[in-house]
Protein backbone atom coordinates (compact mmCIF):
# COMPACT_ATOMS: atom_id res chain seq x y z
CA UNK A 1 0.00 0.00 0.00
CA UNK A 2 1.48 3.08 -0.78
CA UNK A 3 1.62 6.15 1.15
CA UNK A 4 0.27 9.37 -0.99
CA UNK A 5 -0.15 12.86 0.05
CA UNK A 6 -3.74 14.18 -0.01
CA UNK A 7 -2.61 15.49 -3.62
CA UNK A 8 -1.38 12.43 -4.72
CA UNK A 9 -4.91 10.42 -3.68
CA UNK A 10 -7.33 12.95 -5.87
CA UNK A 11 -5.25 12.57 -8.32
CA UNK A 12 -4.69 8.97 -8.07
CA UNK A 13 -8.71 8.47 -7.91
CA UNK A 14 -9.02 10.13 -10.70
CA UNK A 15 -6.61 9.62 -13.23
CA UNK A 16 -6.43 6.81 -16.03
CA UNK A 17 -7.31 3.40 -15.08
CA UNK A 18 -4.10 1.96 -14.44
CA UNK A 19 -3.61 4.67 -12.01
CA UNK A 20 -7.19 4.51 -10.79
CA UNK A 21 -7.51 1.14 -10.04
CA UNK A 22 -4.59 0.63 -7.47
CA UNK A 23 -5.72 3.61 -6.10
CA UNK A 24 -9.05 2.41 -5.51
CA UNK A 25 -8.16 -0.42 -4.15
CA UNK A 26 -5.55 0.66 -1.76
CA UNK A 27 -8.74 3.01 -0.65
CA UNK A 28 -11.02 0.02 -0.38
CA UNK A 29 -8.45 -1.92 1.66
CA UNK A 30 -7.71 1.00 4.29
CA UNK A 31 -11.55 1.79 4.67
CA UNK A 32 -12.37 -2.09 5.49
CA UNK A 33 -8.89 -2.20 7.95
CA UNK A 34 -11.28 0.46 9.71
CA UNK A 35 -14.17 -0.34 9.75
CA UNK A 36 -13.38 -3.78 10.91
CA UNK A 37 -11.26 -2.56 13.94
CA UNK A 38 -14.48 -0.51 14.94
CA UNK A 39 -16.79 -3.57 14.47
CA UNK A 40 -14.78 -5.72 15.93
CA UNK A 41 -12.93 -3.57 18.90
CA UNK A 42 -15.62 -0.23 20.04
CA UNK A 43 -19.28 -2.21 19.25
CA UNK A 44 -20.08 -4.37 22.80
CA UNK A 45 -23.40 -4.99 20.32
CA UNK A 46 -21.56 -7.03 18.31
CA UNK A 47 -19.54 -9.35 20.13
CA UNK A 48 -22.39 -12.47 18.76
CA UNK A 49 -20.58 -12.24 15.50
CA UNK A 50 -18.16 -14.62 14.54
CA UNK A 51 -14.50 -12.75 13.41
CA UNK A 52 -15.89 -14.16 9.57
CA UNK A 53 -19.31 -12.41 10.18
CA UNK A 54 -17.38 -9.22 10.63
CA UNK A 55 -15.02 -9.70 8.24
CA UNK A 56 -17.77 -9.71 5.46
CA UNK A 57 -19.60 -6.73 7.06
CA UNK A 58 -16.39 -4.58 6.56
CA UNK A 59 -16.21 -5.74 3.18
CA UNK A 60 -19.47 -5.26 1.97
CA UNK A 61 -19.41 -1.66 4.08
CA UNK A 62 -15.73 -0.75 3.22
CA UNK A 63 -17.52 -1.60 -0.60
CA UNK A 64 -19.98 0.77 -0.48
CA UNK A 65 -18.18 3.70 1.26
CA UNK A 66 -15.50 3.52 -1.40
CA UNK A 67 -18.05 4.18 -3.93
CA UNK A 68 -19.46 6.75 -1.53
CA UNK A 69 -16.13 8.51 -1.44
CA UNK A 70 -15.57 9.16 -5.02
CA UNK A 71 -19.42 10.30 -5.39
CA UNK A 72 -18.31 12.71 -2.95
CA UNK A 73 -14.58 13.78 -3.96
CA UNK A 74 -15.58 17.26 -4.94
CA UNK A 75 -16.90 18.13 -1.33
CA UNK A 76 -12.76 17.49 0.25
CA UNK A 77 -11.77 20.71 1.50
CA UNK A 78 -8.57 19.23 2.67
CA UNK A 79 -8.64 19.72 6.18
CA UNK A 80 -7.46 16.69 7.30
CA UNK A 81 -5.94 13.63 6.10
CA UNK A 82 -7.96 12.42 2.66
CA UNK A 83 -7.75 8.88 4.56
CA UNK A 84 -9.04 10.70 7.67
CA UNK A 85 -12.05 12.39 5.49
CA UNK A 86 -12.68 8.83 3.32
CA UNK A 87 -12.88 7.06 6.80
CA UNK A 88 -15.69 10.18 8.39
CA UNK A 89 -17.66 8.83 5.45
CA UNK A 90 -17.23 5.38 5.86
CA UNK A 91 -18.15 5.54 9.34
CA UNK A 92 -21.01 7.44 8.75
CA UNK A 93 -22.15 4.60 6.55
CA UNK A 94 -21.24 1.82 8.87
CA UNK A 95 -22.91 3.34 12.10
CA UNK A 96 -25.86 4.44 9.85
CA UNK A 97 -26.51 0.81 8.62
CA UNK A 98 -26.19 -0.76 12.20
CA UNK A 99 -28.56 1.62 13.52
CA UNK A 100 -31.42 0.74 10.90
CA UNK A 101 -30.97 -2.64 11.36
CA UNK A 102 -31.52 -2.61 15.00
CA UNK A 103 -34.41 -0.19 14.87
CA UNK A 104 -35.75 -1.55 11.62
CA UNK A 105 -39.32 -2.08 13.58
CA UNK A 106 -39.35 1.30 15.51
CA UNK A 107 -42.06 3.33 14.68
CA UNK A 108 -43.86 6.28 16.59
CA UNK A 109 -46.84 5.13 16.48
CA UNK A 110 -48.26 5.22 20.27
CA UNK A 111 -46.20 7.88 20.69
CA UNK A 112 -48.26 10.66 21.52
CA UNK A 113 -49.28 12.90 24.22
CA UNK A 114 -52.51 11.40 24.99
CA UNK A 115 -51.14 7.61 25.11
CA UNK A 116 -48.79 5.86 26.93
CA UNK A 117 -44.68 6.96 26.92
CA UNK A 118 -43.53 3.20 26.71
CA UNK A 119 -42.40 1.57 29.97
CA UNK A 120 -38.21 1.81 29.63
CA UNK A 121 -36.02 -0.37 32.29
CA UNK A 122 -34.60 0.39 35.28
CA UNK A 123 -37.51 2.86 36.01
CA UNK A 124 -37.53 2.84 39.80
CA UNK A 125 -34.78 4.48 41.18
CA UNK A 126 -32.15 2.51 43.02
CA UNK A 127 -32.43 2.07 47.14
CA UNK A 128 -29.86 4.75 47.99
CA UNK A 129 -31.83 7.45 46.26
CA UNK A 130 -35.19 6.43 47.05
CA UNK A 131 -37.22 9.85 48.65
CA UNK A 132 -38.63 10.36 51.97
CA UNK A 133 -42.44 10.91 51.83
CA UNK A 134 -41.87 14.54 52.00
CA UNK A 135 -39.94 14.40 48.84
CA UNK A 136 -41.98 11.84 47.36
CA UNK A 137 -44.93 14.07 47.33
CA UNK A 138 -42.85 17.27 46.13
CA UNK A 139 -41.57 14.66 43.17
CA UNK A 140 -44.47 13.84 42.60
CA UNK A 141 -46.15 17.28 41.94
CA UNK A 142 -42.82 18.38 39.59
CA UNK A 143 -43.44 14.87 37.52
CA UNK A 144 -47.18 16.25 37.12
CA UNK A 145 -46.11 19.63 35.88
CA UNK A 146 -43.24 18.38 33.77
CA UNK A 147 -46.10 15.83 31.55
CA UNK A 148 -48.24 18.42 31.85
CA UNK A 149 -45.38 20.71 30.08
CA UNK A 150 -44.88 18.28 28.14
CA UNK A 151 -48.39 18.42 26.63
CA UNK A 152 -48.78 21.80 26.51
CA UNK A 153 -45.53 23.26 25.05
CA UNK A 154 -44.69 21.31 22.19
CA UNK A 155 -46.35 20.31 19.29
CA UNK A 156 -47.86 16.67 18.72
CA UNK A 157 -44.47 16.54 16.01
CA UNK A 158 -42.09 17.91 18.95
CA UNK A 159 -43.26 15.50 21.39
CA UNK A 160 -43.05 12.53 19.65
CA UNK A 161 -39.84 13.19 18.59
CA UNK A 162 -38.06 14.01 21.81
CA UNK A 163 -40.27 11.01 23.47
CA UNK A 164 -38.43 8.71 20.56
CA UNK A 165 -35.10 10.72 21.28
CA UNK A 166 -34.94 11.49 24.69
CA UNK A 167 -36.50 8.93 26.21
CA UNK A 168 -36.43 5.90 24.51
CA UNK A 169 -32.65 6.40 23.01
CA UNK A 170 -33.65 6.71 19.79
CA UNK A 171 -31.00 7.77 16.92
CA UNK A 172 -31.43 11.09 15.12
CA UNK A 173 -31.26 9.14 11.85
CA UNK A 174 -33.94 6.40 12.66
CA UNK A 175 -36.64 9.52 14.06
CA UNK A 176 -35.71 11.81 10.89
CA UNK A 177 -36.38 8.84 8.76
CA UNK A 178 -39.96 8.07 10.50
CA UNK A 179 -40.84 11.72 10.63
CA UNK A 180 -40.29 12.16 6.79
CA UNK A 181 -37.63 14.49 7.28
CA UNK A 182 -33.68 14.46 7.80
CA UNK A 183 -31.53 14.51 10.58
CA UNK A 184 -30.58 17.90 10.58
CA UNK A 185 -34.05 19.49 10.47
CA UNK A 186 -34.82 17.34 12.94
CA UNK A 187 -32.30 18.01 15.24
CA UNK A 188 -33.24 22.13 14.82
CA UNK A 189 -36.81 20.88 15.89
CA UNK A 190 -35.48 19.01 19.32
CA UNK A 191 -33.52 22.14 19.71
CA UNK A 192 -36.40 24.36 19.61
CA UNK A 193 -38.82 21.68 21.57
CA UNK A 194 -36.06 21.54 24.43
CA UNK A 195 -35.59 25.19 24.45
CA UNK A 196 -39.35 25.51 25.26
CA UNK A 197 -39.85 23.06 27.46
CA UNK A 198 -37.25 24.38 29.32
CA UNK A 199 -39.03 27.60 29.01
CA UNK A 200 -42.62 26.67 29.93
CA UNK A 201 -41.06 24.79 33.16
CA UNK A 202 -38.47 27.68 34.32
CA UNK A 203 -42.27 30.27 34.08
CA UNK A 204 -43.62 27.92 36.41
CA UNK A 205 -40.37 28.17 38.65
CA UNK A 206 -39.16 24.93 38.06
CA UNK A 207 -35.79 25.31 37.38
CA UNK A 208 -33.35 22.93 35.99
CA UNK A 209 -30.81 23.20 38.80
CA UNK A 210 -34.51 22.73 41.26
CA UNK A 211 -35.22 19.47 39.25
CA UNK A 212 -31.85 18.01 39.01
CA UNK A 213 -31.65 18.32 42.99
CA UNK A 214 -34.84 17.18 43.34
CA UNK A 215 -34.67 14.51 41.68
CA UNK A 216 -30.54 13.28 43.22
CA UNK A 217 -31.38 13.61 46.43
CA UNK B 1 -49.17 9.49 29.16
CA UNK B 2 -47.57 8.53 32.14
CA UNK B 3 -43.76 9.35 32.52
CA UNK B 4 -41.61 6.64 34.49
CA UNK B 5 -38.71 8.20 36.83
CA UNK B 6 -36.41 6.46 34.95
CA UNK B 7 -37.57 8.51 31.54
CA UNK B 8 -38.04 11.83 33.49
CA UNK B 9 -34.38 11.75 34.71
CA UNK B 10 -33.08 11.46 30.47
CA UNK B 11 -35.73 14.55 30.17
CA UNK B 12 -34.35 16.60 32.91
CA UNK B 13 -30.87 15.60 31.25
CA UNK B 14 -31.99 16.38 27.89
CA UNK B 15 -33.32 19.43 29.10
CA UNK B 16 -30.41 20.39 31.26
CA UNK B 17 -28.42 20.09 28.31
CA UNK B 18 -30.15 22.25 26.02
CA UNK B 19 -28.18 25.78 25.22
CA UNK B 20 -29.87 28.84 24.36
CA UNK B 21 -27.40 30.26 22.06
CA UNK B 22 -27.79 29.43 17.85
CA UNK B 23 -27.29 25.94 17.74
CA UNK B 24 -24.63 24.08 15.31
CA UNK B 25 -26.24 21.94 13.10
CA UNK B 26 -25.66 18.22 12.22
CA UNK B 27 -24.24 19.37 8.50
CA UNK B 28 -21.88 21.75 9.82
CA UNK B 29 -20.80 19.29 12.92
CA UNK B 30 -19.87 16.94 10.14
CA UNK B 31 -18.05 19.37 8.27
CA UNK B 32 -15.19 19.48 11.15
CA UNK B 33 -15.48 15.95 12.22
CA UNK B 34 -12.28 14.65 10.38
CA UNK B 35 -10.26 17.39 11.12
CA UNK B 36 -11.31 17.56 14.47
CA UNK B 37 -10.89 13.97 15.07
CA UNK B 38 -7.57 13.91 13.82
CA UNK B 39 -5.99 16.60 16.34
CA UNK B 40 -8.20 14.71 19.88
CA UNK B 41 -6.78 11.97 18.16
CA UNK B 42 -3.36 13.31 18.88
CA UNK B 43 -4.68 14.31 22.16
CA UNK B 44 -6.33 17.72 21.64
CA UNK B 45 -9.65 18.49 23.76
CA UNK B 46 -12.45 19.28 21.74
CA UNK B 47 -13.33 22.40 24.11
CA UNK B 48 -9.85 23.93 23.31
CA UNK B 49 -10.22 23.38 19.81
CA UNK B 50 -14.38 24.08 18.80
CA UNK B 51 -16.18 25.02 21.78
CA UNK B 52 -19.01 25.04 19.23
CA UNK B 53 -19.05 21.57 17.83
CA UNK B 54 -18.15 19.72 21.39
CA UNK B 55 -21.44 21.84 22.58
CA UNK B 56 -23.54 19.87 19.62
CA UNK B 57 -21.32 16.84 20.32
CA UNK B 58 -22.81 16.79 24.15
CA UNK B 59 -26.47 17.32 22.75
CA UNK B 60 -26.50 14.90 19.37
CA UNK B 61 -26.05 11.07 20.52
CA UNK B 62 -25.75 10.72 16.75
CA UNK B 63 -23.34 12.88 16.09
CA UNK B 64 -21.08 12.16 18.89
CA UNK B 65 -21.36 8.31 18.10
CA UNK B 66 -19.67 8.57 14.79
CA UNK B 67 -17.01 10.95 16.13
CA UNK B 68 -15.69 8.46 18.86
CA UNK B 69 -15.63 5.75 16.09
CA UNK B 70 -13.86 8.01 14.05
CA UNK B 71 -10.89 8.93 16.79
CA UNK B 72 -11.37 5.21 17.91
CA UNK B 73 -10.15 4.18 14.28
CA UNK B 74 -7.53 7.19 13.68
CA UNK B 75 -5.91 6.37 17.49
CA UNK B 76 -5.80 2.82 16.51
CA UNK B 77 -4.22 3.18 13.51
CA UNK B 78 -1.77 6.08 15.01
CA UNK B 79 -0.60 3.27 17.55
CA UNK B 80 -0.18 0.58 14.39
CA UNK B 81 -3.18 -1.45 15.49
CA UNK B 82 -4.79 -1.42 12.16
CA UNK B 83 -1.53 -3.16 10.38
CA UNK B 84 -2.25 -6.52 11.84
CA UNK B 85 -5.66 -6.23 10.14
CA UNK B 86 -6.53 -7.73 6.73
Amino acid sequence: MIDRTNEQWLADLTGKPDVQAPALEDLRYRLQRGIFYYLSRERSDLTHLSGQELGQMAEDLAQDATLRVMDNLDSFRGDSRFTTWATKIAVRLAISDLRRSRYKDFSLDGLTAEGEVLPSAGDTFPTHTAPTPENATERADVMMKIERALREALTERQYQALSAVALQDVPLEIVAERLGTNRNALYKLLHDARRKLRQHLEAQGLSTDYMLKLFEE
Amino acid sequence: MSLHEGELHKLIDCIVTSHYDDCLDCETCARELDCLAERVAMGAKINDLLPEVATHLCCCRDCFEEFEALVAILRAENSGQLDGIG
